[in-house]
Order: structure tokens, then C-alpha cells, then sequence
């Protein structure tokens, strides 16, 4: 479990985070989802005691995660693949860690089996490439069996094997009863992989909610010959209709919002009307993220990044 | 404390930085004995009346103030190539008590320092004394090594006072370049300008800088060399502890203060 509450972090004027207040519960996987500069990475440092916070205060476990005595025991991260010196080998990189927190040697052979690095133990880091880098990471942040695990941008430099592993992995973690917080920009990824969604912009938060009402059913594209006649019925039955894109000639296609694609079968067969398609439509994640940091994107395209 | 000095230990002894410094100190050792190898050549080639003329520098004297920046910059790359990568923010994660990561950085550093620094400066007496042999070279001490111990052990403090030094340089700044810059300068551009002032101030500053301590502390002063003589071995000890206490002060407080 982590708590975020009311946490405020500037960075001289800039104001980072804007008194964000959310919680991760164990036991399923939440996605951390904002554009550039919304403030994720800086929360994530926060949580881990990295950045002191102007205001307000991130609890992991109930507990400030400084004041945890073996924090890798609990709380297990990857923030930065980068961030190891590639004069050591990874079974040099993971002992210190293991050591630092009295976790024993066999988990670190463990490990670095399960994150597929078994081949490379002993060869140094420089030569990695990011994909290797993120799952020394991963295995860095496995190391102490921790109940609660960070993730920032894990999949990034991973090939797609690599990618279904991290979501299989990230999954299971969750399905354990363990507290995932995974921060990604791959939307397609993040909807196969998240059950709940946190989503900042400008440090403040813009929705914290469950996957499926993000994407849930957006409306029934409806194809008949008869459009206009199929319309009429559809409206007077309660539906909101309206034309959806362009006709091919035979008809015209709609847009069906309030009925579902049963009852419009069944509508249309009571009126005899010939109906060529009935496809009910999601929103896509991409879709509904888009549009809820659309007002708060700091880097648009087309302007410098930076 | 015993998990973050074994976690530091691990990693000081898998950087490359660390088989790199001490590989030059090494070399130093041997360029000390070519240096034993060649003056022995020339002494014996000089007239005897003439030898009184050939002087050379203390070998384990040299090799003491060589190792002394040798290991000042390990202390530095210890700290700073943490920096460099960002692994300081997986060190202060896996270890969230940063006063307890930098005093377990030092602890570790020192051994490491005061052995290499010891081992060197013996390695380097020993190799003099078999080349040179009875050859009265002057600046060479032929005193036997239970007189010379306190001034070797001396040394060797103010080697592990210099890699100290480096270590709360790079904490402070977070930067190599910065870190080394200020070692030289204090190692070798400061005592050039004391060296240069006029008395009684070249003295009183050659006497407190780094270079000049060990002397001081084992009480022969440093004939010969820009370092000054006028601290009491007491005083010297003190002055030593200031040097290491000052930044590792100031590295201890904004470690904590500011953001990883």
C-alpha cells in the first residue's frame, strides 16, 4: 500500500507536484500515466525518500520510507536502468544490494535467473544493452521479495518479448497480493497491463479510476441500407443517434449511444429493416488520455522539447 | 552500520576505479626502484670525492606524497562516479540513512588508503634499501626501519587524511573534475605560493598544509622540502583531523539536505 497525500515538491519556482493525493492498493497492478513533466518520476522519488517533499507526505506500508531499516525487504524499484556503474558485473551490482539489506546470496543467483541475465552474470555492464540494463533493474528491485514494487518506464529499450514478459511479470507480482506501481507512456501496453489507472498533469491529478471505466463501451456502429428509417426507430426506442462518418452509398452509418447492440438487432428485425453491421466500440485508452491531459501538456509537438 | 561498511567494502572492491589507483601506486613502486637503480648507477660511476655531490629525494618520502593524490582521487571517483551514473540514487534507495552510507564510504576508504599507502611506502623503503645498499647517497636515511617506522606510519595517516579529503571534496561538489581541481590545487599550487611568501608566512602556511603533516607528526619536520616544520607532533595530529573533518562536516549536512 502506498499513500500519497497532499505532497507538494518544487524545484526552485517550478512547482513539480501540486498537492497530489492517491493511493496504490496491493494486490493489483496501477498504471502511472501522465505526459512529460507531469510530475511522475519526481512522486516515485519522493515515495523511495529520494526528494524531500515542500508539503504533505508518501507513505509506504504506513511508514516513511526512510525510516525502513531493510527497505529493499519491502519496497522494491526501478527508476532509471542507466543508473549503475558498468565497471561491475551484475552479480557484483546485485551482492551490494543484497548485502546492504541482509538479503542472502542464493536470491541473487535467483534473480538474475528469473529476469533471463543467467548467461551474462559475470560480464560487465558498459556492454549492456537499455534492454538488458532494465532487467538487471528488475531484478535489482526483485532482490528483497518486496511487497510493494515500483516501476518507472520499465519497458522501455525491451524487444516485444521482452515487453510481454514485463507485463506477464508485472500481472503476476499484482496477482500475488503485492502493490504494483508501473509508470509507462506505451498506452497499448499500459491498457493490457493495468487494472487501475492513476493519471497526473502539471503535478495535480486528473483521474484516479478503474481501467474499465476508461475504456469501457463508447458507442454501437450501426450499418443499414435504411439509416434514416433504422434512426427514427432507434431514437424513439430511447437511443442517442447520429451519423458516423460518411455513408457508402447503400445507407448510411450511425453512431448508437444508450442501446446496446442486442436491442438494436432486435429493433431492427421488429421494423423489418435490413441491417448490414453491428459493432459495438470501445474508447481506447489512448483515446481518453489524450483527452484528459489535453489541457495540461506542457511539450506539444512541434515545440522544443526542453 | 556492519551491512552498509560490508555493502560499501563490495563495492569499492568491484570498481575499476579502485584496481586502476592502486595499479598506479604500484607503478609508483616501481619507478621509485628504477629511480634507487639509476642513482646507484651514477654513484658508482662518480669519483669518490665527487659523491658527496649526488642528493636524492627520500624514496618512501616521494612515494608517500605520489600515493597521498593517488588515493585522494580514489577517494573521489568513490563518490563521484556515483554521481556520474546516477547509482547514487540506487545506493541512497537500497540504504536510505545517508549519513550512515557516507561514514560507512570513509571507514571503507580508509583501510583500503592506509594499507595500500603503508604497503607502498614499505615496498618502497625495502627495494631502496636492496639497490643502494651502503651507498651513502645523501637524502637517503640509512637508519634501520624501526627508527623510520613512526614517520612511515605518519604517512600513512596522511595518506588516508588526503583520500579523506577527496571523498568529502566529491561529496560536496558531486563532481570529479571539481573534487581533483581543489586536491591539486591544496597537493601541489598551494605549497608552490608558500613556498614563495615571505617569511614568517611562507612558513606558518607550509606548516598546516596537507603535504607537510606526516613530518610534523613524527616530529622530523620536513628538511628540504616547501613543507614547514613549526606544528608539535599534537598539533599536527589535529590539523591532520581538521582537513577530514571539515568537508566530510559539510558533505555529511548537504547530504542529507538536498535531493539525490
Amino acid at each position: 500500500m502506498i499513500e500519497v497525500r497532499e505532497l507538494t515538491k518544487r524545484f526552485g519556482r517550478t512547482v513539480a507536484v501540486d498537492g497530489l493525493t492517491f493511493h496504490v492498493k496491493p494486490g493489483r497492478v496501477t498504471g502511472f500515466l501522465g505526459p512529460n513533466g507531469a510530475g511522475k518520476s519526481t512522486t516515485m522519488r519522493v515515495i523511495l525518500g529520494l526528494d524531500h517533499p515542500a508539503g504533505g507526505e508518501a507513505l509506504v506500508g504506513g511508514r516513511l520510507y526512510s525510516r525502513i531499516r531493510h527497505p529493499m525487504r519491502e519496497v522494491g524499484a526501478l527508476l532509471d536502468a542507466g543508473a549503475v556503474q558498468g565497471g561491475r558485473t551484475p552479480l557484483g551490482h546485485l551482492s551490494w544490494i543484497a548485502r546492504s539489506n541482509r538479503v542472502g546470496r542464493e536470491r541473487v543467483v535467483s534473480v538474475i535467473e528469473q529476469v533471463g541475465l543467467a548467461g551474462v552474470a559475470r560480464k560487465r555492464i558498459a556492454g549492456f544493452s537499455l534492454g538488458m540494463r532494465q532487467r538487471l533493474g528488475i531484478a535489482a528491485a526483485l532482490l528483497g521479495d518486496p511487497g510493494v514494487l515500483l516501476f518507472d518506464e520499465p519497458v522501455n529499450g525491451l524487444d516485444p518479448d521482452g515487453v510481454r514478459w514485463i507485463r506477464e511479470l508485472m500481472r503476476g507480482l499484482a496477482a500475488e497480493g503485492r502493490t504494483v506501481l508501473l509508470s509507462s507512456h506505451l498506452m497499448s501496453e499500459m491498457e493490457l497491463t493495468a487494472d487501475h489507472l492513476v493519471i497526473i498533469g502539471r503535478g495535480r491529478l486528473l483521474a484516479d479510476t478503474a481501467m474499465r471505466d476508461l475504456t469501457g463501451v463508447r458507442d454501437v456502429f450501426v450499418r443499414s441500407p435504411r439509416a434514416a428509417d433504422l434512426a427514427a426507430a432507434l431514437s424513439a426506442a430511447g437511443g442517442t443517434v447520429a451519423p458516423a462518418g460518411s455513408g457508402n452509398g447503400e445507407g448510411a452509418d450511425l453512431s448508437v449511444r444508450g442501446l446496446g447492440p442486442v436491442e438494436i438487432g432486435d429493433l431492427a428485425a421488429r421494423h423489418a429493416i435490413p441491417v448490414h453491421e453491428i459493432t459495438p466500440r470501445a474508447a481506447s485508452l489512448e483515446e481518453t488520455y489524450l483527452r484528459l491531459t489535453e489541457a495540461v501538456t506542457d511539450h506539444v509537438s512541434g515545440r522544443a522539447d526542453r | 552500520m556492519i551491512d552498509a561498511l560490508a555493502a560499501e567494502w563490495l563495492k569499492l572492491r568491484t570498481l575499476r576505479s579502485t584496481s586502476v589507483v592502486l595499479g598506479v601506486v604500484a607503478v609508483v613502486v616501481g619507478l621509485m626502484a628504477l629511480l634507487a637503480w639509476y642513482a646507484a648507477g651514477l654513484w658508482d660511476g662518480l669519483p669518490p670525492d665527487q659523491r658527496d655531490h649526488l642528493a636524492v629525494s627520500s624514496l618512501p618520502e616521494l612515494t608517500g606524497m605520489l600515493g597521498s593524490l593517488c588515493l585522494a582521487v580514489l577517494g573521489v571517483l568513490a563518490v563521484s562516479g556515483e554521481y556520474a551514473t546516477g547509482m547514487i540514487r540506487s545506493t541512497f534507495t537500497v540504504m536510505p540513512s545517508r549519513g550512515r552510507v557516507l561514514a560507512a564510504k570513509a571507514a571503507v576508504l580508509s583501510v583500503v588508503a592506509f594499507c595500500a599507502g603503508f604497503a607502498a611506502i614499505l615496498a618502497t623503503y625495502a627495494l631502496g634499501r636492496l639497490i643502494i645498499g651502503d651507498r651513502a647517497i645523501r637524502g637517503q636515511s640509512t637508519e634501520p626501519l624501526a627508527r623510520q617506522l613512526p614517520l612511515f606510519l605518519a604517512m600513512s595517516l596522511a595518506i588516508v587524511m588526503f583520500a579523506l579529503l577527496g571523498l568529502g571534496l566529491a561529496a560536496v561538489t558531486r563532481s570529479a573534475v571539481a573534487a581533483i581541481a581543489v586536491l591539486v590545487a591544496v597537493w601541489y599550487v598551494v605549497p608552490l605560493v608558500a613556498f614563495n611568501l615571505p617569511a614568517p608566512w611562507g612558513d606558518r602556511l607550509g606548516s598546516v598544509l596537507p603535504g607537510a603533516l606526516a613530518g610534523e607528526l613524527a616530529g622530523t619536520g620536513n628538511p628540504g622540502s616547501v613543507g614547514g616544520s613549526l606544528l608539535s607532533p599534537g598539533a599536527a595530529l589535529v590539523v591532520m583531523v581538521a582537513w577530514v573533518a571539515v568537508p566530510y562536516g559539510v558533505a555529511a549536512v548537504l547530504l542529507t539536505r538536498r535531493d539525490a
